[in-house]
């Protein structure tokens, strides 16, 4: 027989799945564009605006649920890594916003060198490969697929120093690219950083442990 | 963290039929232990065992050992009218005397001799107020006991139980018949006494254990299945049989 709790807990299930489909178009679309030069500010700020609308809407339904339930074990573990991935969702829509509006005031990377554009492509193709494994392993609740989230991590973490390194010693780089190129490659260090923190919720969310994969 | 009662390996069957199985669990000075589980699981039981009320029971049969500070209380040599006023009850109903309010009160201190009116004035008094009931009823001492709300007598049974000066408060169900504002004060109360007394609490209400208790210990089907601090108990359970029956899954 299934709880009165169990329709609660589906619900904010769906509005999280929808979050993480929303936040991944999000990424991928203002990511692309500003490799590609390609304005897609407006249609990101929507898309952002839409993963805002609902995180609100996944606040208010686990204080719902706590309210109304007292939710524990797994069912509050469960309502608690849903509030906190909800946030890590809202901060990749904010992360994509802010690289398409820096992309359209800079100009995008095509204006960069080629090196340039091949680095951040590379990293960007690793940054979306963590938020969808991120999205899957909170779909499927799997905590194993969360857990290989580690490596990824690690590289981006280095290339983004490697980054930042390799640019002050080049200094004939121009100044706009110079700025908007560390300014995407930040973000994209941050979203790596959230993805890893939603495969940390997804473990604790299944198995009660608390794991640091970063 | 000192243990006031320690039991090992204690069974007790009524009959043929086993109600509590081999439970060895400790139990901390000053804390509050929650005792949880289905209906049945041997929950009123396990706690009758702490003051040997299972013996009022004809057919009970108790094996293994409960020690409180160390001694067998199933020893012999034990005396069972001390270890009552060591280890007081408070059962689901209020159960109040028919007499006023104060000899309610008095009526453990004179059993053990009191009887100066004065010493039991301040008896009633200082055992009203740790029950946080005496700005209620300072007025209307000589009133019968039965003329208080439900809340209130529960309440005057917890003064009466601390009036003999015990060490260790067995609650069966302290709130069950009582409304959710009567109940907040049991449980506020149950909160302060710990500091204390050490107090084991039954409850059906698995909110009110995680407000309450500081510890918690889930029974099943006799068994001790389950014992740690409320907060581990209740966001990670270590068994499967612990989450199903905490979640609701069933019970």
């Amino acid at each position: 027989m299934s709880r009165i709790l169990d329709a609660g807990l589906e619900e904010l299930s769906l509005l999280l799945h929808k979050m993480g489909e929303l936040t991944y178009e999000a990424v991928s679309l203002s990511l692309g564009s500003c490799i590609e030069g390609r304005g897609s500010h407006k249609q990101v700020h929507e898309l952002s605006d839409a993963v805002v609308s609902l995180s609100d809407k996944v606040e208010s339904k686990t204080f719902e649920l706590i309210a109304r339930y007292q939710p524990v074990a797994s069912d509050l573990r469960t309502i608690k890594s849903y509030m906190k991935i909800s946030n890590d969702f809202s901060r990749y829509g904010r992360y994509a916003f802010d690289v398409s509006y820096i992309c359209e005031r800079l100009g995008g990377l095509c204006n960069c060198e080629e090196w340039v554009q091949k680095y951040i492509e590379e990293m960007s193709e690793k940054v979306l490969g963590m938020v969808r494994l991120s999205i899957d392993a909170l779909r499927n609740h799997d905590h194993n697929l969360a857990k290989t989230i580690s490596e990824s991590e690690r590289q981006v973490d280095q290339m983004y120093l490697t980054y930042i390194d390799k640019i002050v010693e080049l200094s004939h780089t121009t100044n706009k690219c110079t700025v908007s190129s560390i300014l995407v490659i930040r973000y994209l260090e941050r979203i790596a950083d959230h993805a890893t923190y939603i495969c940390e919720s997804v473990v604790y969310l299944v198995t009660g442990e608390k794991v640091s994969l970063g | 963290m000192s243990i006031r009662i320690e039991t090992k390996n204690l069974s007790v069957s009524f009959g043929e039929a086993k109600a509590i199985d081999g439970i060895s669990m400790r139990i901390f000075a000053n804390k509050v232990t929650a005792v949880i589980g289905p209906s049945g699981c041997g929950k009123s039981t396990f706690i009758r065992c702490l003051n040997r009320m299972n013996e009022i029971v004809g057919k009970a049969k108790t094996s293994g050992e409960a020690l409180l500070d160390g001694q067998n209380i199933y020893s012999e040599d034990f005396d069972v009218v001390e270890l009552r006023r060591r280890v007081g009850m408070i059962f689901q109903k209020p159960n109040p005397f028919p007499k006023s309010i104060f000899d309610n009160v008095a009526y453990g201190p004179r059993i053990h001799g009191t009887h100066d009116q004065e010493s039991l004035r301040r008896i009633v008094e200082t055992n009203l107020k740790k029950a946080v009931l005496w700005e209620e009823v300072s007025d209307r001492l000589n009133k019968s006991a039965m003329d208080l709300s439900g809340g209130q007598q529960q309440r005057l049974c917890i003064a009466r139980a601390l009036a003999v000066e015990p060490e260790v408060i067995l609650m069966d169900e302290p709130c069950s018949a009582l409304d959710p504002i009567a109940t907040a004060k049991i449980e506020s109360l149950i909160r302060t006494l710990s500091q204390e007394y050490t107090v084991i609490i039954v409850t059906h209400n698995m909110q009110q254990a995680s407000r309450v208790a500081d510890y918690t210990t889930f029974l099943y089907l006799g068994k001790l299945v389950e014992f740690g601090q409320t907060k581990d108990v209740f966001e990670n359970p270590k068994s499967e049989i612990t989450e199903k029956y905490i979640t609701g899954e069933f019970g």
